[in-house]
């Protein structure tokens, strides 16, 4: 299962390199900002805000390159943004 | 037992009876977890309103106690004796900081910890302190002072005999702020004499204002960030394996990228527990 998991993120992974790319960047400059306003809780959460912002347009972005942009799919990546917004903000800023 | 497989195989695995998607996946569950999520946001908000300490931390005294000289016992060091007029220094000293809007060993005017001590009344021949803020967990704290040389010089020292904490939450450089400071010491035994040249530098402080809850309302809800997104972790994986393994082309995100983006998210939440030690 694992190799057959590995096998098909790998050829996703190829197959859009420079989405991927800029995703993972996205998401190490997250957690070094995170790293660099360490205990300051309202920066830490626009920091938070700030990706998951990214993430849905990050999401648009990538199926209007390949086409297969559906308000559906714009639904899912903002449900799932505000679910964590929501969720670490009990966290972050109680 | 058959109801049950196949509400699980529904739940987890794409395929025509779910449209090709796992069902916890899908925009009404996500919807569901959305609400959920917001509506556990506003009642910790409600619960903060009414100032229910621990709320914003979950560090108490005696945890703090027990990590030191658990730290302590495991470096064969004599145990700290908990003492009062030390945790009332300590408390003095945070109470200062949020007065004076300095995070500091020493404040803009000029007070030293020894200061706060002598203050409280405890007379020393070694005294020493450590201070920490922002921090979620008591486990945090002591980990970040152990993982800092000075401070954990400071935990160490086998002169000390004494220590006394204080957890006060306060306004801190515009921010909500948790100050942890602990004060170490040894008695001067006998008359009063000037504070010892030995004496190491300050390091933390921690006060302890109230009680806290038995079940504490952040630790709650930091296990259930965890579960829940180890949640979302798993059925994203479990869908994207099996609509991989059966070819499943079907309108939606992507996978790979919303588990990119929790995982990064969660390694995030870990570090949000971690906050300042001087």
């Amino acid at each position: 299962m694992a190799k057959n998991l590995y096998s098909h993120l790998k050829s996703e992974f190829k197959n859009h390199l420079f989405d991927y790319l800029l995703l993972i960047t996205a998401g190490i400059f997250f957690l070094i900002l995170l790293n660099i306003f360490r205990g300051q809780r309202v920066i830490e959460f626009f920091v938070l805000v700030s990706f998951a912002f990214f993430y849905i347009v990050w999401g648009i972005y990538h199926h209007i390159i390949n086409e297969t942009l559906h308000l559906k799919t714009v639904v899912e990546y903002i449900l799932i943004a505000f679910i964590v917004i929501f969720l670490l903000k009990i966290i972050i800023l109680p | 037992m058959e109801k049950i497989k196949t509400f699980i195989h529904r739940l987890f695995v794409p395929h025509e009876e779910n449209n090709f998607r796992a069902k916890s996946l899908h925009t009404d569950f996500l919807t569901v977890y959305l609400v959920i999520a917001f509506l556990m946001m506003m009642v910790f908000k409600q619960g903060n309103i009414h100032d229910i300490l621990g709320f914003a931390t979950d560090i108490s005294v005696d945890k703090l106690y027990q990590l030191t000289n658990e730290e302590r016992q495991k470096n064969n060091l004599p145990l700290l004796t908990l003492n009062s007029t030390l945790s009332l220094a300590a408390q003095k000293k945070a109470e200062n900081m949020f007065q004076e809007n300095y995070w500091s060993h020493y404040s803009p005017d000029g007070k030293t910890p020894w200061d706060f001590m002598l203050g409280a009344g405890y007379k020393y021949e070694y005294a020493g302190e450590n201070l920490a803020k922002n921090f979620l967990f008591s486990n945090g704290v002591v980990d970040a002072w152990m993982n800092s040389a000075t401070h954990r010089d400071n935990l160490l020292k086998k002169e000390y005999t004494e220590v006394g904490y204080a957890i006060v939450n306060g306004i801190l450089n515009g921010e909500q702020t948790t100050l942890v400071v602990q004060e170490f010491g040894k008695p001067m035994s006998g008359a009063f004499a000037p504070p010892s040249v030995e004496a190491s530098e300050p390091v933390g402080i921690v006060v302890q204002k109230a009680v806290q809850p038995k079940v504490s309302p952040l630790k709650f809800s930091f296990n259930f960030n965890v579960i829940f997104m180890m949640f979302l972790i798993m059925a994203l994986a479990l869908d994207f394996y099996f609509a991989s393994k059966f070819n499943i082309i079907r309108i939606g995100g992507k996978n790979t990228a919303h588990l990119l983006f929790i995982i990064f998210v969660l390694i995030g939440l870990f570090m949000s527990t971690i906050g300042a030690i001087i």
